[in-house]
């Protein structure tokens, strides 16, 4: 699939169906009782309410006539007793909905969370970070109400229509029949409109996810915007995205507002239409068809339609809600490609050895990025990898992590093919630093932590000395408990990686990556670092991607990567000796003294 | 200003459409009173006194009526939904101005996960306010309203006590404002910091990764879950006191008109027939009242919304435009530096930094991680102000210029290389939106980028993920150095653009820069001595001061800093002089 960018709408795999419903019931299920006791209270709570009528007709018809003021009190303190009953009443159910409506989208929320942690590096770049953002925050936050409120009150109003047309039939089947003649018109109108009106929602569920993708980028890339005067350009973008966020909502809400017209006048009519022929029946002498009988059965309609509005606001929630639930079960159903296989076991603690058998990857189909690679690395030695931008090289390193799949070879870490172990015992076990010094906002000591939990703030430390970040970090205003952002915008690149650095060494690795870990660092803490690496390097396999040659000079061995394929291997000097590419690199370096 | 005068400031353009659709408001509601009543009328005078001539009559006023009202009511739904949604157009628009003013200190200090909660949580806040809550007060006051005109007309001494209940409920309203108001605080907080969290997780996504610590993360991210689960359900506690009193209050009204109604009648003040009209307009009291509470609640959701949006974005940014900007189309490039101290809260970061870049030159800046290299080229770009001393470009305090018209004849290729989710065009075109492909092309090439973009499968049209993931540390930075390039800028600034660039691909880079620099002054950031060692001057940073400064040459004769940095890189130099001679022989 073609990568994503802000103004593109993304296609849907699947679309709502009964498989979605049936798993939104999977997460209501748990709180089927909750359910049960809330519906019943309310039937409780309808049919005390149905007692206030005969209370009335009880004052009109006996106690007045009758004189009976004390008739009147007993009534009034029944009607009181009942509003106390209501008012419990009303505050469990309050209290039962929302608790249930906020577990189902809590556990909603886990779900798609869990599994975002379980999809690839290839999942996060395939679309901007704020498109999978929405789903988890703002989609899920959207089904609070209906899942908690819209249930409840539908259930139990589906309850009340149907005591309620048990009434009208016992009254009289005909005009029953009459008043139900108008739901079937307006079956076939929310049918009519359906397709419009879930293409509409699902169009807005689209604008708003480009919208919100936009603003993060906007946030996040500030800094590039502002320095490269492009703000009445992107006010431009994002007045276009607001506007077509509008635009779709108005298109989407107006199927919604006319599902209230269309019951106001079915309704009207049904009620005319009884009138008229309930009249003309009478004067026409229908059998069963008595003045009382009308004016009974006329009392019933506004009550049968009542429900119906509930019903009808209920579906038009459900399918708002339904354009961000199908999202969010795409996301939750994406699948994992890099999992652990069935029966993966534990990857015993690591020795070291690591060893390429005939490797070949790509990411794109037909686009192949590694071609036969092999290589032996054993316990304790360092590779370093050098070659062009974009021969393979974090390619490499991000295999031996498996973060990607081999198209085909073999990948063994002390002889264990690394597809056979469970992922989160082999990454435990390595230390990686990506080019991206990612900075998570929290204090420098949480950072640096973040390589291993366990870390005493003594340890931090230690490792924050190795890697020359000690200084630095002491020198700031509260040292290790100076606050950053995700950005890291209070620190230098430098002194990014130097965290990240710490970040790595802390967690103790067997193996240790460091791609382009030192590229903006100084020279001068450079080789402060290398003295300190040295003895951390011992006795851990490592691998190096680095452009300052003088990092990687003493590495056991050096493999010049072009191509996707290894074009040289071997010491520096035996390199040097070979006077192939990697000399030429090496040498280049000293290009600009040549006079 | 307070939070609602800048919130009613964007709603006041509206207000024609808001008049005409609280008119439609008015006159649906009044409607909808009607159809209750002809039914009245044709159950008691049809029906009952078997006046069937005015069947046909009453029938068509009751559909006629209906029409009518829906067909209001879709209308007024419809403006009011509209001018919320043309009033939230409006507030977006404002307040990403806003944030596009804001400075670096600003963004320093602000969460992505929290501005982005400002532009969409909280604005739904305000959609709804504006597209539901204000006429559902409105049409819950007239109902009541009405209600109370015909019992007075009835009775007024029944209205006057069923108007009793007025003031608890406005009282029990008050309290329940108050008492929401920090929890729905606490709500958008807590909404905020997910947020926060969320999108931190997914923008490291690759370290986490790296880590394994997944299990981290979701235990982390449960924290800020259940916080906000929590959050929800303690305003529910607290609301939960007092909405149960407003169906208390609605369905008092009853109790009030049986109870005193009755005993009038018994004492005959009043008529059945009386009693039984009023009871008829007990509904339009009813729902009112029970209303009440559940707007109380929305209201407070939207102020609470309204003034999160407003106290963000109202702070004016340190860094703005003079009263009077000094606007330029080109500057020449001539840059001083005089006396410059710069303290970042209370760090202090660069100390009294001097020095003169004349039109066309290149500088050179070396020196330890964190020493104030990137601090030096912010203050120039005015992305924070200085402490004190001043900053100059062609003689003119860089404070007196327009912001724009600075910044424009700036380039700057950022040692973080930020790239957007859009094409490798886009990206590269991103200062000059409109420039020709060729431009785009051009620059690619003097950045040594269009090669290897070429060899891509979508080429110049590829989409790169945010901040470039899926391109290597030196893809990204040779399309940052492209993006700077193609802006044609008098200054560039290339801060720490090469470092994962290899040594091959940097010369031919730094030859490329050569052919178009005499035009630019250059600013060159760098840790390889290589990246800068043709420059005009070399500027040595140390602790925030200029430690060295000088040509390399006399940089190397000083034997300082740029020595031994030189000396560390390039150690073997003398021996391997000896072999390059041999190269050299050995190509002639």
């Amino acid at each position: 699939m073609a990568r994503n960018k802000y103004d593109i709408d993304e296609t849907l795999q699947s679309e709502f169906n009964i498989k979605h419903l049936k798993r939104l019931g999977h997460y209501i299920s748990p709180y089927r009782k909750d359910m049960v006791v809330t519906i019943l209270l309310m039937m409780t709570s309808s049919a005390l309410g149905m007692l206030v009528p005969l209370f009335f007709m009880k004052i009109i018809d006996d106690f007045i006539p009758n004189k009976s003021v004390a008739g009147i009190v007993v009534v009034c303190l029944l009607l009181l007793l009942i509003n106390i009953i209501n008012m419990i009443i009303l505050r469990l159910k309050v209290n039962i909905t929302a608790k249930l409506g906020q577990n189902i989208i809590h556990q909603i929320r886990t779900d798609i969370f869990t599994h975002l942690q379980k999809l690839p590096f290839s999942y996060y770049d395939d679309r901007p970070h704020g498109k999978i953002q929405v789903r988890v925050v703002n989609y899920v936050n959207s089904l609070s109400d209906l899942l908690s409120n819209g249930i409840v009150n539908t259930i139990t109003e589906l309850f009340s229509l149907f005591f309620i047309v048990g009434f009208m039939l016992s009254i009289d089947i005909r005009l029953t029949g009459i008043c139900m003649i108008g739901l079937p018109v307006l079956m076939a109108l929310i049918f009519f409109i359906k397709r419009k009106q879930r293409v509409a929602w699902q169009i807005q569920s689209n604008k708003s996810s480009n919208l919100n993708a936009y603003i993060a980028e906007s946030i996040n890339g500030i800094r590039v915007t502002q320095s490269f005067v492009r703000e009445r350009e992107n006010i431009q973008i994002f007045n276009n995205l607001s506007k077509s966020y509008s635009t779709s909502w108005m298109d989407a809400v107006r199927y919604n507002f006319m599902l209230w017209p269309a019951i106001d006048n079915i309704s009207t009519l049904t009620t005319a239409a009884i009138y008229v022929l309930g009249v003309s029946w009478i004067t026409g002498g229908v059998a069963g068809i008595t003045t009382g009988v009308l004016i009974a059965f006329t009392s019933y309609i506004g009550r049968f339609w009542a429900p119906i509005n509930t019903l009808a606001s209920f579906y038009n929630s459900l399918l708002t809600a339904m354009s961000y639930l199908e999202r969010i079960f795409e996301t939750i159903d994406e699948d994992v490609t890099v999992k652990d296989k069935e029966g993966a076991t534990e990857m015993p603690p690591i020795i070291g050895d690591v060893e390429f058998k005939d490797v070949t990857f790509s990411y794109e189909d037909g686009v192949p990025i590694l071609n036969g690679v092999s290589f032996h690395v054993k316990p304790g030695e360092t590779y370093a990898i050098v070659g062009p931008t974009g021969a393979g090289k974090s390619t490499i390193i991000n295999l031996i992590s498996r973060f990607y799949n081999l198209d085909s070879g073999e990948l063994l870490i002390d002889g264990i093919d690394i597809n056979s172990v469970t992922i989160k015992s082999l990454r435990k076990q390595m230390g990686v630093m990506l080019q991206d010094s990612f900075i998570f906002s929290g204090t420098i000591m949480d950072n640096i932590r973040y390589g291993n939990m366990e870390a005493t703030n003594e340890e931090v430390i230690a490792a924050a000395k190795t890697v020359c970040a000690h200084d630095f970090i002491i020198g700031l205003e509260k040292g290790y408990e100076t606050e950053v952002n995700e950005r890291g915008s209070r620190l230098s690149a430098g002194q990014r990686q130097l965290i990240s650095f710490a970040r790595a060494l802390l967690a103790d690795p067997k193996i240790l990556i460091l791609d382009e870990a030192t590229s903006s660092i100084d020279t001068e803490t450079e080789i402060l670092l290398q003295e300190g690496l040295a003895k951390l390097l011992a006795g851990r396999t490592s691998f190096i991607i680095a452009h300052r040659l003088s990092t990687i000079k003493n590495s056991s061995k050096i493999m010049y990567v072009d191509g996707g394929q290894i074009v040289e291997l071997g010491n520096h000097d035996e390199l040097m000796a070979l006077k192939g590419k990697y000399y030429e690199l090496y040498m280049s370096q000293y290009d600009f003294l040549r006079e | 200003m307070t939070p609602m005068k800048w919130f009613f400031s964007f709603l006041k353009k509206y207000r024609l459409r808001m008049i005409i659709a609280f008119i439609m408001v008015t006159v649906a509601t009044a409607m909808f009173i009607i159809n209750p009543y002809v039914s009245g009328i044709i159950v008691d005078r049809v029906i009952e006194k078997g006046e069937y001539e005015l069947l046909w009559k009453l029938v068509i006023i009751l559909i006629g009526t209906t029409v009518i009202r829906s067909i209001m009511k879709y209308c007024y739904l419809f403006l009011f939904e509209t001018t919320s949604q043309r009033m939230l157009f409006t507030m977006r628009d404002h307040v990403y101005r806003r944030l596009l003013l804001q400075d670096f200190n600003f963004y320093n200090k602000n969460r992505t996960g929290e501005l982005m909660s400002r532009q969409t949580g909280d604005m739904d806040a305000i959609r709804h306010f504006v597209a539901y809550v204000t006429y559902s007060v409105y049409e819950n006051s007239l109902l009541f309203l009405f209600a109370m005109i015909m019992i007075f007309t009835v009775d007024y001494r029944l209205a006057l006590c069923l108007i009793a209940i007025v003031p608890l409920t406005a009282f029990t309203t008050r309290k329940q404002l108050k008492a929401i108001k920090p929890a729905f605080h606490n709500i958008r907080k807590h909404f905020s910091s997910l947020n926060t969290a969320v999108q931190e997780n997914i923008s490291g996504n690759r370290v986490v990764k790296a880590f394994a610590k997944e299990d981290y993360e979701i235990e982390k991210f449960m924290k800020e879950n259940d916080g906000y689960r929590n959050a929800e359900l303690n305003a529910t506690a607290q609301w939960r006191k007092y909405i149960p009193f407003f169906e208390f209050f609605a369905n008092f009204s009853l109790f009030v008109l049986y109870l005193v109604g009755g005993i009038m009648a018994i004492n005959e003040t009043i008529s059945v027939g009386q009693l039984i009209t009023v009871s008829g307009y007990l509904w339009m009291i009813n729902n009112p009242l029970r209303m009440a509470g559940w707007l109380a609640n929305d209201f407070q959701r939207f102020v609470t919304s309204v003034e999160r949006i407003y106290y963000t974005i109202n702070k004016d940014p340190d860094v703005s435009d003079p009263e009077e900007p000094m606007k330029v189309d080109r500057i020449k490039g001539d840059i001083k530096f005089s006396h410059v101290y710069y303290n970042s809260e209370d760090d202090v970061i660069l100390k009294n930094i001097n020095f003169h870049v004349k039109p066309g030159q290149t500088v050179g800046i070396i020196g330890a991680t964190g020493s104030g290299k990137s601090t030096l080229m912010n203050l120039l770009c005015r992305f924070y102000d200085v402490s004190s001393g001043e900053i100059t470009v062609d003689g003119i305090n860089v404070k007196d210029y327009e912001l724009y018209s600075l910044r424009g004849n700036i380039g700057m290729a950022m040692q973080d290389v930020f790239l957007f989710s859009d094409t490798i065009e886009g990206n590269i075109a991103y200062g000059k939106p409109n420039c020709s492909f060729e431009e785009v092309e051009r620059a690619a090439k003097l950045a040594n980028a269009d090669e290897f973009i070429r060899q891509m499968p979508e080429g110049y049209d590829t989409i790169v993920g945010e901040r470039g993931v899926g391109l290597s540390g030196g893809q990204k930075q040779r399309i940052s150095l492209a993006r700077a390039i193609l802006k044609d800028p008098a200054i560039i600034i290339l801060d720490d653009t090469t470092s994962a660039v290899d040594m091959e691909t940097e010369s031919q880079i730094q030859e490329a820069l050569h052919s178009i620099q005499n035009r630019h002054t250059v600013f060159y950031i760098a840790h390889r001595i290589s990246s800068i060692k043709d420059a005009d001057q070399i500027l040595v940073i140390d602790e925030g001061t200029i430690r060295e400064a000088g040509t390399h040459d006399e940089l190397i004769a000083k034997k300082g800093y740029y020595y031994t940095v030189f000396h560390h890189q390039y150690g073997e130099f003398d021996s391997i002089k000896a072999q390059k001679g041999d190269i050299s022989h050995g190509k002639e």
